[in-house]
Order: structure tokens, then sequence, then C-alpha cells
């Protein structure tokens, strides 16, 4: 059945390759070839006969008097409401067409489309399509329309060849600017009225006149043509940016469908067609990711989705029928210039400014997708076109408009030129390569969507985890690989979340560290102060006059150890410890190799059994538990802990020395228990006078500092190994404490005392205590086995404690040290406490002296350090001053 | 795969890709394929007079047979991840190789 | 896909997931970092470049100017309307600017192996002379490029030659990447 009655059936397949636009709506108005679809005779009522239709009594009412005289007579104006009218419904139209889309995923065959009647009737119908439920098809080849052309759309196409590019018609009689339905859709008639009435050319003389006119200069086209084009541009063009003009009389499938018949015989306006659309689309609509069609979902698609498919669906087939030869030759050219809306300024331009009037394009307008990248200026800057904004701009302005113009001219018009053939490449021939390249790399790495499973991890480990880190894991904190993103973020403690913030780590735990230090000296300062220790004995006496104070009266003797002569700190270079260095890499390899297996088993640890019942469970359990006791059986045999040969160096400590065994630490210690923490914690104190980064790095009292290699290693052991004791012997009792603190004494504690780990190492230990003794933790016998062992550090530190300031006092580098005095100081019996001023005062002095030439907050950050240890000792700086 | 997991990291940092041939090309990493064929958006050549095809070139694909060098933002790399990541190539190319 | 750009973003929540409908419930949630595994392919790096005007250069030096029509997994590439752009650098022409002419070859199938890389040509610079040079006559462009390359080849043979005494393997032995 057709709704006017022709022949659907004449239709020719061989034909379908002349005209690529067909309405793709058509099928809309065609749904009473479903087989489902309602026929008119079963639903009739009757209705219709009862009208009475004799005399068109009522004409006149409906229609307007047009029998009477020509005065009276009402004219009948251009006010048509069609649009108001339609928009009302516009809604449900819409909704229609979604759920006609999703019932029916395949374009529906177009038939009844009839061969006699222009494209004002396939336009119309647009209009008539009636939503019903038809059957759901879900298998397509993505050909169905090819073979099934409407024939009708042929004659549209002859009638464009009337206008081929090489004739050149005359500039037009442009239509009027009110686009009534009928006008615009029957552009044959309107749009392209030069050359009227021009006989249909046979296919030899289209082929011979596209010959003659690709020998042509390029150059040669942007003559006057264009101007028909403008126009036409431009009416659709306001169509497009003012939806919802009155007199544009049609929802979004209406305009696309016009635009359709506007210019058919070429396909690739369609993509811009869709673009209007989207405008149209609800805005809490979520965008359709175009991705989504490569995948070809295994079930329907939502709604919206489908809808997207569908058109997708058209548009490519309709680029097939570009592939027909006869197809490329014959597209009229200056129909294929609307595609490009800005190029219409730019011709005005060319063809004197006045000519035409042409209201601003809206900078929305979608240019042609493919080409809109493809200039370097954006359009922004162009959209001033109205000549009467023209005529207020300067000479100079207007040149440079103008040149501006003929640019975007030009480059518009090489678009077109080059828009010819676009689509040859259609969207199925893209998703087949897209395809066989996701193939390749899910045999070669596992599917790239799922993340997390061990075989894209082992392919793709950096990629994911790296994403992880960098903000995507750490929203799914329950998820395994988050395991890894916490192993970097965390346990290399070089970056606390966020991308890479280097400095972050170390100041955090120095940060810490300090806290914990005035802490420890605000604790001390709540005690009764010792009143034998006021400013006169120790400090009072000094003279402020002059910075440079004579030397002390005091002579302090000195240890032999610390007379032990500074190494230079620029042979940094030590010699491998006479171990095979070869060898030390090869062990610190296989430590990771451990602990790189242990996290993946962290990752498998099955769910602790639920009750004893389940024995399948305990005994998944306790498989797994024996798996990650033979990894920390390994890992700790790697650490070579127990491993004391004759060497000089004990392995273990060897190994710190290189970067990647100090950055090994934090996840050493994620891994292994409280007892073998404990061990390398004794270890790494008992030889922390051997340690690289404290035997090599010794402050000197001058202003040479310790080469950038150095300063990095210090860096790094107090980031990678410093902060993970530090954070283990936060969890120390005070017996471990101690005991930690009379392996220091048995080392060399002049040489510890001068580097700045060591200084951090003592300053930890003794801050620890003071924050137990703050606690009340630690028994009496513990206390006293402290106070004995504090009271031989104290010995052990004295005769160095001036010489462990790094640099001159205007280096200002000496917070830590500051730290470690304040934390002697807290625990210093008076006594102690008188010597440890007198041992350091030249530089409390000189620091003093020092912060009076020194810009304000500098000043009184360097006695806040100073202070740090006054306080400690129940002194202030303001005392000083 | 290393490489290629390595350089999808990249996307959005700006290189500087060196061919085989001299050219310099720096621009943003907008994609890589599994071949590390690389595409760059908003190019500028270095030396730009001697490479005049070049001139009216904004996006380039390259392919990746031809570079030679690939220059880094050393701030978009992770070290310790990306050694581990290298340690677990090795094992995986070690265990295939078996 | 049709409008898949690499420069659009991921698809949310369902990275790459196609068109399935959102029942991620079970599966543990997708990373909304990740970027979908399609953008990592050849086609999508060739999809912003298909119909557009490129420059294409070859390994053996040659420059073709087409627009890109076609092409495959392996950046095979069919060109339409391409002119190969001949350069003869500065030094070796009249007034001591460099030359280029452009000489129509058609449609080309170019195999993959023989890019070196494609440029995306900015349309609006198209018509500008590379600076530094001048579009001059094909004949002479072509028979001073044709002297030069000659000269390129001596020296390029005598310094393969030294090299390889040396010891070394040129990266492209013979062959003038340019």
């Amino acid at each position: 059945m057709s709704f006017f009655g022709f022949d659907s059936t004449l239709h020719n397949p061989a034909a379908a390759g002349f005209s690529q636009a067909h309405n793709p709506f058509a099928g809309l108005s065609n749904r009473d070839d479903d087989a489902d679809a309602l026929e008119f005779e079963d639903t009739y009522d009757g209705l219709g006969d009862q009208l009475d239709e004799t005399d068109d009594a009522f004409n006149d009412d409906t229609f307007g008097d047009t029998v009477g005289p020509v005065s009276s007579r009402a004219p009948v104006g251009k006010d048509f409401d069609f649009f108001g009218q339609t928009a009302n419904v516009a809604n449900a139209i819409e909704e229609e067409h979604v759920r006609f889309h999703r019932q029916q995923p395949v374009a529906k065959v177009v038939q009844s489309v009839q061969q006699q009647v222009p494209q004002a009737s396939t336009s119309a119908t647009a209009y008539k399509f009636a939503p019903q439920p038809s059957s759901y098809k879900p298998a397509r080849t993505g050909y169905e329309k090819y073979s099934q052309e409407p024939v009708a759309e042929l004659q549209v196409d002859a009638a464009l060849w009337g206008v081929a590019p090489k004739k050149q018609p005359a500039p037009a009689p442009v239509a009027a600017v009110s686009p009534a339905p009928a006008q615009t859709a029957t552009p044959p008639a309107t749009s392209t009225p030069g050359p009227t009435g021009r006989k249909m050319l046979s296919l030899e003389e289209v082929e011979a006149q596209m010959r003659a006119q690709s020998k042509k200069p390029v150059a040669l086209s942007p003559a006057p043509q264009p101007q028909v084009q403008q126009q036409i541009q431009h009416d659709h063009g306001y169509q497009y940016s003012q939806p919802t003009q009155p007199q544009v009389p049609a929802p979004v499938d209406h305009i696309q469908h016009k635009e359709q018949s506007f210019h058919p015989g070429h396909g690739h306006p369609v993509t811009i067609l869709q673009r209007p659309q989207s405008k149209h689309t609800p805005p809490a609509q979520p965008l359709v990711q175009p991705t989504a069609h490569q995948r070809q979902p295994p079930q329907p698609p939502p709604p919206q989705q489908q809808h997207q498919l569908h058109q997708l669906h058209q548009q490519s087939h309709q680029i097939q029928h570009i592939q027909q030869p006869q197809q490329i030759q014959q597209k009229p050219a200056n129909v294929q210039i609307l595609q490009n809306p800005n190029r219409l300024s730019g011709d005005v331009a060319n063809l004197g400014l006045h000519a035409h009037p042409t209201p601003p394009i809206p900078a929305n307008y979608p240019t042609h997708p493919v080409h809109q990248q493809q200039n370097s200026f954006s359009r922004q800057q162009i959209l001033m076109a109205h000549p009467s904004q023209l005529a207020q701009l300067s000479e100079e302005e207007k040149m440079a408009y103008m040149d501006q113009e003929a640019k975007r001219a030009k480059r518009n018009h090489k678009i077109f030129l080059m828009s010819r053939d676009n689509g040859i490449m259609t969207p199925q021939d893209k998703n087949f390569v897209t395809r066989i390249q996701l193939q390749q790399l899910v045999s070669a790495t596992g599917n790239p969507n799922e993340h997390g499973t061990d075989e894209s991890l082992a392919e793709d480990f950096y990629y994911q985890v790296h994403n992880q880190i960098q903000g995507g894991g750490r929203q799914h904190p329950s998820q395994p690989l988050n395991n890894f993103a916490q192993t970097y973020l965390y346990q290399t403690g070089s970056r606390q979340g966020g991308p890479r913030r280097h400095n972050r780590g170390p100041e955090n735990h120095m940060q810490r560290m300090e806290q914990q230090v005035q802490r420890a000296v605000e604790a001390a300062k709540n005690k009764p102060k010792n009143k034998q220790l006021v400013i006169e004995g120790s400090l009072g006496k000094i003279s402020f006059s002059n910075a440079k104070t004579p030397k002390p009266l005091l002579n302090i003797k000195r240890n032999d150890s610390s007379n032990e002569p500074h190494r230079p700190s620029s042979s940094h270079k030590q010699p491998q410890h006479g171990t095979d260095k070869r060898s030390e890499l090869r062990t610190i390899e296989s430590i990771y190799t451990t602990l790189m297996k242990m996290e993946d088993h962290d990752r498998i640890m099955p769910p602790p059994p639920a009750s004893d019942a389940d024995a399948e469970a305990i005994q998944r359990f306790v498989a797994w538990s024996n798996d990650a006791q033979a990894l920390n059986a390994q890992l700790w045999k790697a650490l070579r802990i127990h491993d004391h040969s004759s060497a000089q160096i004990h392995p273990f400590i060897a190994l710190l020395s290189y970067r990647k065994g100090k950055k090994a630490m934090p996840r050493i210690f994620r891994h292994t228990t409280q007892e073998q923490r404990t061990t390398i914690l004794t270890l790494i104190v008992v030889n922390l006078d051997s340690l690289d980064v404290v035997r090599n790095a010794q402050v000197t009292t001058g202003d040479i500092q310790l080469n950038a290699a150095m300063r990095e290693n210090v860096e790094l052991f107090s980031v990678a190994v410093m902060s993970t004791l530090f954070n283990f012997l936060n969890e120390l009792g005070l017996d471990l404490v101690a005991g930690v603190l009379g392996l220091v004494c048995t080392r060399n504690v002049g040489v510890i005392a001068k580097s700045k780990i060591g200084v951090s190492m003592l300053t930890m230990i003794l801050s620890r205590a003071e924050i137990i003794k703050h606690g009340g933790g630690g028994s009496e016998h513990d206390w006293r086995a402290w106070d004995a062992t504090y009271g031989q550090f104290f010995d052990l530190i004295e005769p160095s404690l001036p010489h462990i300031f790094p640099g001159t006092v205007n280096s200002g580098e000496d917070v830590y040290v500051w730290q470690l005095l304040a934390a002697i100081g807290i625990g210093a019996s008076p006594d102690q406490q008188q010597r440890l001023v007198l041992a350091v005062k030249d530089r409390v002095m000189d620091t003093v002296a020092l912060s009076k030439t020194l810009p304000q907050d500098l000043a009184s950050q360097r006695l806040q350090n100073v202070n740090l240890f006054m306080r400690s000792i129940g002194l202030d700086v303001e005392l000083l001053q | 795969m290393l490489f290629f997991s390595f350089f999808k990291t990249l996307i959005d940092h700006e290189v500087t890709v060196e061919l085989k041939n001299d050219i310099q090309i720096r621009g943003v990493l907008k994609s890589v394929d599994q071949y590390l064929n690389i595409k760059l958006e908003n190019i500028s050549v270095v030396e730009e007079i001697k490479y005049p095809h070049m001139s009216a070139v904004k996006n380039v694909f390259i392919r990746g047979s031809v570079v030679r060098y690939v220059h880094l933002p050393a701030s978009a790399v992770d070290i310790p991840l990306l050694e581990d990541a290298t340690r677990r190539e090795a094992a995986n190319q070690a265990g295939k190789a078996k | 896909m049709e409008h898949l750009s690499i420069s659009d973003p991921p698809p949310q929540g369902t990275g790459g997931g196609g068109g399935a409908p959102p029942a991620t419930l079970g599966r543990p949630p997708q990373q909304p970092q990740q970027l979908p595994a399609q953008m990592f392919t050849t086609a999508a790096q060739l999809l912003d470049l298909t119909d557009k005007k490129l420059m294409v250069a070859l390994r053996d030096g040659r420059k073709l100017v087409g627009i890109l029509r076609s092409w495959d997994q392996f950046a095979n590439l069919v060109l339409q309307s391409t002119k190969e752009r001949i350069f003869v650098p500065p030094g070796s022409g009249p007034n001591g600017r460099g030359l280029y002419a452009d000489v129509d070859q058609g449609i080309f199938l170019v195999r993959g192996e023989n890019v070196l890389l494609l440029g995306e040509i900015d349309l609006d610079k198209d018509d500008d002379a590379p600076p530094g040079y001048d579009l001059a006559d094909i004949d002479l462009v072509q028979s001073l490029a044709k002297q030069k390359k000659g000269e390129d080849k001596l020296k390029e043979k005598s310094k393969v030659k030294k090299l390889s005494t040396l010891g070394f393997e040129g990266e492209n032995l013979g062959e003038v990447l340019l």
C-alpha cells in the first residue's frame, strides 16, 4: 500500500546508486508494509462517510473567502504556524522515533516512495508516520537499503544535474526568507532556478562534463554560482540556528529529511545533518560514545545508542552509494558547497560585500565534521559577517577582515573540492580494521578492557598501575589491583598520592620527627625545672656585643674518635667494599623478584575461613599461608641478614649502598615479621657507622658541601630507609629502644653524629624514649637501664657536639642538629645540660647574632631552630637578646 | 608490550621524537599503537628550514620503525614502577622462552 | 565510529565496554581513568586523518601531498589527487634560495613500510611557499634535484665506507632518508 496509490514495486535496485541521499526516515511513513501493520479497511470506523461534503458549505470559513472582490479578500499571508503546532508534539514524535528505532534496529526498507511525485511528498511523509510496533529484526547486514533504493529520488538527482557545476547558472533570485514547507520541500524548483527546464543529461554527457571540469584549475570554481548556494546555505543555517522559529515547520527529523531532499545525489552531508539533531536531543541524555559502535554490542543497546546506530547505519549505507562509479562523477558541485557553511561570508567577500545581506552565522553551526579541524584559525574570529558591522570598521580592519574572509573562502573551497570523495572508506571499513587490531591486541595482551586480570597485568603492568596511581585506582579501594597502587604509592614513600611529589616523602618523615621532638620538648617543659640551671652560670656572662665571640674559656677535651680526619667529601666513589658488585646487584634483583611474588601472592589471599566447619576454606587458607611462609623464607634468605662472611661490610649493609637496595626497604618491611624487622633494625644500627651514607657523608665545618650524588643518596636513604625505620621504631617498647641505643654506644658515635643520617637515627631513638616516658610507658627496670645507657651515650657524644653542625652558621642547614640537641637535652640531667650548653654555646650565639642581620622571617626561623634546643633545657633565645 | 604500555602513559604529554633521518619533531603525544607508531599534534620541527616539506604540517603520524629516540618529560615517568614493570617483562619473556 | 576521534573523552564507566548495557554488577568496577583500548590502534590514529590532505614522507625521501582516502592496519595508504613535491635545498638555486615544484601523480597506493611519516596539512598554510623556498619551473627543479641527489649519494657512500672501516653499520645504509 502506498499513500498516493503509486506502485512501489517498480523500484529498480540496479539503479540504486544514483541517489544516496534518500530519505532515511521514509521507512517511517511506510510502515504499512510491515506484516503486523494495520490495514486501513480493518480499522476504519466509517466516520468519514458521515461527513457532509456536498456543497463545501464551510469552505470559506476554513480557507478564507476566495470568491469575493480582490480588495476585500484577506491576503493569504505567510504566517503559517505549522511548526508551532508541530512543536507541541515534537517530544512525542521524538519519543516515537526512539521507540521505533529500538523496535527496529534495521533501517526500514523504503519501497513506496512515489516515483512520479517529487521530493515534496517524501518530505511530507515525515509527518505522517504512525508509530506502530513492528517485528524485531536484529539480524542485519548493513546492506539492506542498498538493494532497495527508492526510485523517486532518481528524478531529483536528475533535476540537480541541471545545475551541474560546469554550467554556472546566473545568480538566481533567491527564495523568500520564510521557508514555508512547500518551498523548502521542493528544492529543485526554488533553489536551482538557473537554466530551468534543463534537459536531463545522459551518463556520457555528464562524464564528459566532469572530465572537462577536472582539467580546469581548482581556483576557477568559486565564481558566481556559489551565490545561489549562499542563499540556500543561509536559509539552512537560519533554520538550524533557530529551530524554534515558528516558520521553520518541522521537528528535527523533518529538517533532516528535508535537508536530504535538498541535495540528494551526494552522501556525505549526512554527517553534518546528524549534528543538528544532536542539538535537539534532550540535554540530560548521555553522550553516546562512538566507540560503542566498534564492538557490535551483543545485546540491544539503550535506545539512544540504538538510535545512533541506526543513523550510523544509514549514513554508511549512503556512503556506499558513492562508491558507485557514475555517482562519483556526477556529483553536482554546487550542491556540495552546502556542507561548508563557513564559506558563506567568504564568498560574500569575494563577490562584493553588500550584494547579499548575510546575518551572522551561529558559532555552533556545524561544519563538515571531517574537515572542520583542518584549519589553523578558529571560526570565532571570523564570525562578523553582517555588512552593517563591517561599515563601522576602519579601513585597516576592513582589509584584515576581507583578507581573512578570502582566506576562509579559499580554505572552504579546498575542503569542498576534497570532500567530493569523502567516505570512500566507510565506517564499516574503519570498524573492520579497528577490530582486527583489537583482536591482535587481545591475543597479544589479553583483553585490554579487563583491567586487573593476571594476563593483562603481565603485559600492561606499567600502564595499568600507573593509571591507578595517577588517581583512577583509589576510588575503589577494594579492588585487588589496588595492592599495586599501594605498593608504589605508599611503600616506596617517594610519592604520597598524586603525581610525582618527590619531596613529600622526606618532608613528611622529617616533619614527623620534628613534631616528635617538639612534643618531647613540650612534655619536658611541663616538668619542674631545675633551679640550678640559670642563665648566669651558663650563658649569662657572654658578651652579646660581639658576634665573633672569643674562644670559650673552657677547654673541651676530645675523644680520639672525633679527631678522625674528615673524609674529603669529593671522594664519593668508594670501592665496593671488596665484594663482588655483580653478585650484590643480583641479590637485590632476587629480593625484588621475591617481593613481587609476595605482592602477587597477597592479591590471591583467600578470605579467612568463616567457620571451622568449612574444611575446604581452611585448607585453602592454610595452603596460601604455607606459600606465603615459603616466600618469606625466600626473601629472608635473599636479604642475607645472617650471612655474615669475613667481608668487611655486612652483605645486607652492602645492599643498602645501592639505590635500588635502599628503595626496597619499605617493601621488605611490608612482607616481614615483627621479629625479622627488629633484626633488620638492629643490624642497621650495629652497622650504622659503616653505612655509606654515614661514613662517606661526614659533615664539615667549612662551606664544602657534599657532592650531588651523595646528597641524593642521603636523601634517598632518608626517604626509603629512615622513614621505614622511624615508623617501626615508634612501635617498639623502651627495652628495645634502650637496647638500640646501647648498640649505638658500641659504635663510633663521633662518626655517626657527624652525618645527617646518623643524627637522624639518634634523634629518632632519643625522642622515642622521651615519648614513651611522656606516655608513662616502660617499667622502672627499663628506665634504669635506659638512664645508664643514656649516660654512656652522652659521654660518648659530648666531645663531638661542637663539630656536628654542617657548614658554617650561614648555611642554615642545621635544623636536624638542633633537633638532636633538643632530644638529648630533654633527657639530660642538670649536669649534662650544663655540659650540653657549654658544648654548643658558640653555635647558639653565632646563630643569634646572625639572625639579627637576616630578614625577619628567616631570622625567626633560625631562632626557632635554636629555640627547639633551648627550650628542651628550659631556656629561651629571647633571654639572649 | 612494555614500551607500548609505557608510551600509553605519556598520552597528552609533550615529547620530542627524533627520527632516523635526524629530523626532530616536538608535539603533544596523542596516540601510540602496538607497533609504536606515534601520533603527535601541534607539532614544531627543530631546524625547520632544513625540512621544508613540514612547513604546512600541524599533526603527524610517525611510523614506529623510523623512530630513533623519543625525548620524554622526566616528570611523567614513574621510575620505581617502571623498574618493576621491566622486571615483570623480563620474567615474562624468560617464562615464554622456556 | 565516523566521529571517533582520539581526542574524544574516553567512555564513562564502561571503558570500551561497547554498547553493552551498564550491567557491571558483579564485575569489578572499571577504571575511569583507563583509556579505551581502541584508542591505541593504528586505526584510531589514521581515523582522524582520513579524507584529509596529507603530506607523506617516504623512505626514499620522496614527499607526496594528497588526500588520504583509505588505509589498513599496516598503514598501507591510498592517496588521491597526489602531487609529488620536489625540493632543492637553498644554495643550489639561482638566487641562493631553495626551490620546489609539484608534479601531478594521481592516485597512489603506498605500502605502509615505505612510509616515514604522515603529516596533516594546515589548509591555510598549504599554498604558502615554505620559508626560504620559491616555486620554480619543474624541469629546473627536477634537474637540480637529480644533481643534488647524485652528490648526496656519493657523499653518503663515502661516509658509509669510512664508517664501515671503523666498524659502524649505518641505520640506513645507502638510503637517503630525508
